[in-house]
């Protein structure tokens, strides 16, 4: 049987699904609008500012910290042969035009792609739409990526 | 400042860095929220796992809801989960994030959880990058 259908695999999966979305609702990220007054700086002079959402990373990295000092002693995880790292390093145009386009998104909805998946769990009005687009985007963008680390590699050989 | 959760959000970070850490000690996968959502369109590979996270991610919502009713959905601070703006703006909004996060490769979770972690540059380029632009849409749009 294949590694990645192996039920201690699955486990793994589901248990950290489990946790990454009750995280989600307990730190109050699947709540768009608390996300918008975390992203809204200029009401910092009024006293407006909502800095809350600003904990999550600190704790959140700390942890996977942690994860990462564990993984860093073993050659592989524990239910597959290898740790899938990162396939790209540098830093190029394709990354930032995303992060550009994300960002843009993140801030006219209050909703990135975690947080609007757990909010099935509530369906708020109109969630469809927003992940239907997100889907299309992500269809549509597999190829403007390819595009673009194409045309990247075609100017430096 | 009656909406300030310092503390829920310190707790629901630290759900959130555990499943990454066990995500990635466990089975050697980023828990990148953009990257396990889109590569489940062709060409799409290891799908089982990925549909079993994103189910078991709305379902931890789900039962953390129940457990802890009072907070987020719905809680104090009169917060709810509403969706913000008219279809077409949630439209317009959520091509941009999945256009991003695929051209971008990563996402809130996989560059700014994971990647930080790592001290990867280009994924603190990212967070810098798509932090700032939010930032600026929010001040630009006025949504708030």
């Amino acid at each position: 049987m294949k590694r990645t259908l192996s039920l201690p695999y699955l486990a793994v999966a589901g248990l950290s699904g489990l946790l990454f979305g009750a995280g989600l609702y307990i730190s109050q990220m699947v709540d768009p609008l608390k996300v918008l007054r975390f992203l809204d700086f200029g009401a910092i002079p009024e006293g407006g500012w909502d800095p809350s959402l600003g904990f999550v990373m600190v704790t959140a990295i700390g942890f996977m910290l942690i994860g990462l000092r564990v993984a860093g002693r073993r050659a592989a995880p524990l239910f597959d042969v290898k740790f899938h790292n990162p396939e790209f390093t540098h830093i190029d145009t394709p990354l930032v035009l995303g992060a550009v386009l994300f960002g843009v998104g993140w801030g006219m909805s209050g909703l990135c792609p975690g947080p609007a998946i757990t909010l099935i769990a509530f369906l708020p009005e109109n969630l469809w739409i927003f992940l239907g687009m997100t889907f299309v985007g992500s269809f549509i963008g597999h190829y403007v990526q390819k595009a673009l680390v194409a045309r990247a590699q075609a100017v430096r050989t | 400042m009656e909406a300030f959760s310092p503390v829920p959000a310190l707790i629901g970070g630290a759900f959130i860095g555990a499943a990454s850490a066990l995500l990635w000690v466990g089975n050697g996968r980023i828990a990148g929220i953009s990257g396990i959502f889109g590569q489940l369109l062709p060409p799409a590979q290891t799908v089982v796992w990925r549909i079993l996270f994103l189910v078991a991610m709305v379902a931890g919502g789900f039962i953390a809801a129940m457990l802890v009713p009072g907070l987020g959905v719905g809680g104090p601070g009169g917060l709810s989960a509403e969706m913000i703006g008219e279809p077409w703006w949630i439209a317009v909004a959520g091509l941009l994030v999945g256009l991003g996060t695929k051209i971008g490769n990563g996402c809130t979770s996989g560059h700014g959880v994971c990647g930080l972690a790592r001290f990867s540059l280009r994924s603190l380029v990212a967070v810098l990058v798509f932090f700032g632009v939010a930032i600026i849409t929010v001040a630009v749009t006025g949504v708030v």
